[in-house]
């Protein structure tokens, strides 16, 4: 029977199997295409804007939850710019189950409910906790669990690939933006948001 | 095309951080969270940390394990409970934290993790405490190689030492952002011209040469540049797919293919085509071969079996690692960009066969047609591929019977040379092919002697004389003075003996098959200059003649595609940047990067 675990434990083996037999050098460069255009990442805002906005997350970081709306209010308002949600789950176990769910909630068209239900969560996250807030965003473990079997390698590449750019990046940790060729760690207020798309914007 | 253009956009990751900044830009962890530890009255071990001021340590992230990855009891103090409305509770501290381990083995992983109030939350950070010296390490080579396992499925080898940065942009990257496919397609070929004269596609000469001798009477220089160029077309595509199938599977294919039954199979197909030099085949032996290369001959389809031996050739040069194929390699390994990829390897595969092209064009001229001396020319080919397939064989040959073969080899060419002598009246000829018989016939011998000796170089079949005498030139620097690891454990700890004496090293990624290292080991360790350039450096070998999980999980962290590559450390264990040598080495290349590291590490 496929439980949490199974996800989670088979997605660590196919991690693993990406890691051990793949790459044999992790990108100390990164191109643009690899940053902002990575295929499997979910995009928000205007798909077509001419400024992307990266953002490096985990939903148990409380800084994440708490620049989230200013993120989204101020792409928004702006309407011309890509957003790009990047998981980078740093905060254990919880955090690693939580980017999974989410992602699969991704492959069913329902990325965003899932991602909304995850940010407004108060507090640090057990598994039962991130299940219970999926379910009140309609968002059953049974069909997650199918879309994250099923998409299993899509996964958990674009989670290796997010890990190894905030490697690259030499993040700090969760939080971090990436606006045009700006590097932000840390949160960011609406005012400062703001200046970094202008300046990307040139 | 958008992302040939953005991907020329490569970055350079220094943060520019934004003037408009809310809250200051955080520390590094490092400083934000300082450990110390002390030994108390009862025995226990304390863990201290300083805390920078607006920093907090969660303490449920706190953990230890020993060297086994067993968990470790840690005791802790309740923390302060940040109650935060947004947040949650959570337990955490501030200025200062500490933590009890008792009866703590000798040596400890600590694992921590915290957050900049109001800012940013760090992954977690791991140090290792060795408690009977009481020491504490700096990160585990920094967070990248040593997350905890909570934040990654699965951990990162913990190397303990860390290879230049600057492997991450290869001449694909330069060659790409310098000028697009085009300049990539240009650089690459010229690459592939100038290694065509490489040890390492020699073996493609008589190949060629031996198709064009089948044509017989009906070889024009427009038959040989139309061969050749299927040839060559059938080598480079081959070498075009040899990266997809590396890029696909995420191993070097052609190292994989570097099996004993591989090069036996290989040296097998020469000795059967110097067979059919000889005309042994018009004896019927294997009569279905022997008909399709007559069928070939008249209706064209020679094109189709040069294609084929080309992309067989591709197999025999592949294993050659040079600096253009690995860097081709290691950027289909790191962009996934298998195209850019594929189409620079397609690119050295056809600069490495436009000699063969011209070759063949000016030789399809040249060459005689029929009669007695076109015999000869082929039998001359069948000595070259028996030669090859000697040479090719050599991996699989115990080294105290090395000489043999060779020796035989040369005395029957010296035989055949002269026999065929009596037939020529006193011509130039004649006396060319007397002599070639009777230096063929000394230098069997001595190979024989040598053989008899114990020599294994059949360049010097009385090397083990030159010892006995004294002559030996105890300075130069052999395969057997480098201590052989096979494991990142290995390598690790031979680059902290080495690191304890502070002395820099050289990694040698070698292999029996690899043609390159043989040249290297017999001309370019042993250049007096390298002797003095690699005195005071530690010497390693990482022998890959089987690739096992072991040495490949090594060669993977190494980021090495294949031998020969040489790696210099220095003292501190992390890679000397800019001394990384692969594919052809010369002396003064390695000695310049042995006096860059000794220099660097100073």
């Amino acid at each position: 029977m496929l439980t949490r675990r199974t996800v989670l434990t088979t997605t660590v083996a196919t991690a693993a199997a990406v890691l051990v037999g793949g790459r044999p050098s992790f990108a100390q460069q990164l191109t643009k295409e690899e940053v902002f255009f990575d295929k499997d990442a979910p995009v928000l805002g205007n798909p077509k804007g001419d400024v992307t906005v990266v953002e490096f997350f985990d939903y148990q970081c409380p800084y994440c939850k708490k620049v989230h709306p200013t993120v989204e209010k101020v792409v928004k308002a702006d309407g011309n710019v890509r957003l790009v949600l990047k998981d980078w789950p740093i905060l254990g176990d919880a955090s690693v189950f939580a980017a999974q769910a989410v992602l699969g909630a991704a492959q069913i068209g329902k990325y965003q409910p899932a991602m909304e239900a995850l940010m407004k969560t108060k507090a640090r996250l057990s598994h039962d906790d991130i299940e219970k807030a999926l379910a009140g965003a309609g968002l059953s473990m049974k069909e997650l669990t199918a879309a994250v079997n099923t998409h299993n390698a899509k996964i958990s590449g674009l989670l290796d690939r997010n890990y190894s750019q905030a490697l690259a990046f030499n993040f700090a940790g969760t939080p971090a933006f990436v606006i045009g060729s700006a590097i932000v760690p840390g949160v960011l207020d609406e005012e400062g948001l703001k200046n970094a798309i202008a300046k990307a914007r040139g | 095309m958008r992302k040939a253009s953005l991907l020329a956009l490569v970055w350079v990751l220094i943060a520019a951080i934004l003037p408009a900044r809310a809250l200051e830009a955080p520390l590094p962890m490092d400083e934000a969270f300082v450990p110390a530890i002390a030994r108390q009255d009862d025995g226990r071990l304390t863990i201290t940390w300083s805390i920078a001021d607006g920093y907090y340590l969660y303490r449920d992230f706190l953990a230890a394990e020993d060297d086994g990855n067993r968990p470790v009891t840690l005791q802790s103090k309740p923390g302060t409970v940040k109650d935060d409305p947004g947040f949650g509770t959570t337990e955490v501290y501030y200025q200062k934290a500490s933590a009890w381990i008792a009866n703590a083995p000798q040596t400890i992983r600590l694992t921590y993790q915290g957050c900049q109030d109001g800012g940013l939350c760090y992954p977690p950070t791991t140090r290792t405490i060795d408690t009977i010296a009481m020491t504490i390490s700096k990160p585990d080579s920094g967070f990248a190689f040593a997350p905890a396992k909570d934040a990654r499925p699965v951990e990162r080898p913990d190397t303990g030492f860390s290879i230049a940065a600057d492997n991450g942009e290869t001449a694909v990257d330069r060659l790409m952002s310098g000028g697009g496919h085009a300049l990539l397609f240009a650089g690459f070929l010229g690459f592939g011209l100038l290694l065509a004269f490489t040890p390492c596609v020699f073996p493609m000469y008589p190949i060629v040469a031996a198709m064009l001798t089948r044509e017989g009477e009906a070889l024009t220089a427009g038959r040989g540049f139309v061969l050749a160029s299927a040839y060559v077309l059938a080598l480079a595509s081959a070498f075009g797919l040899l990266g997809i199938a590396a890029a696909w599977s995420g191993q070097n294919l052609q190292i994989v293919l570097q099996s004993p039954v591989a090069i036996g199979a290989v040296a097998a197909l020469f000795v059967l085509l110097a067979l059919s030099s000889f005309g042994l085949f018009h004896i019927q032996l294997p009569a279905a071969i022997g008909n399709r290369l007559k069928c070939g001959r008249q209706q064209g389809g020679s094109v189709g079996a040069a294609a084929v031996l080309g992309l067989s050739s591709a197999f025999l040069i592949g294993p050659c690692v040079t600096a253009p194929l690995a860097g081709a390699l290691l950027y289909i390994a790191r962009t996934g960009d298998i195209a850019v990829g594929a189409l620079a390897l397609f690119a050295l595969g056809l600069g490495k066969g436009i000699p063969l092209i011209i070759m063949a064009t000016i030789g399809g001229k040249a060459l005689p047609r029929a009669g007695e001396w076109m015999e000869r020319v082929r039998h001359v080919f069948g000595f070259a591929f028996l030669g090859t397939a000697v040479w090719l064989a050599t991996p699989l040959v115990p080294e105290r019977f090395l000489l043999l073969p060779w020796a035989v080899l040369t005395l029957a060419f010296g035989v055949y040379a002269g026999a065929f002598d009596g037939l020529r009246p006193t011509r130039g000829y004649g006396v060319l092919a007397r002599v070639t018989a009777v230096v063929s016939l000394l230098w069997g011998s001595l190979l024989l002697v040598g053989f008899g000796l114990g020599a294994n170089d059949p360049l010097t079949p009385l090397g083990p004389l030159k010892g006995a005498v004294g002559v030996g030139r105890t300075a130069a620097i052999q395969k057997s003075d480098f201590t052989k690891v096979s494991s990142i454990v290995a390598l690790s700890s031979f680059l902290d003996t080495a690191a304890a004496d502070n002395q820099p090293t050289l990694v040698y990624v070698t292999a029996d098959w690899c043609v390159t290292c043989r040249t290297i080991e017999r001309s370019v360790l042993t250049a007096p200059d390298v002797a003095a350039g690699l005195d005071g450096v530690r010497l390693a070998s990482l022998d890959v003649s089987t690739l096992d999980a072991e040495n490949g999980a090594l060669m993977r962290s190494l980021a090495v595609v294949g031998p020969p590559t040489m790696i210099f450390f220095d003292r501190s264990t992390d890679e000397a940047p800019g001394t990384r040598l692969v594919g052809e080495i010369t002396p003064a290349s390695l000695a310049d990067a042995a006096t860059l590291v000794k220099g660097d590490a100073r």
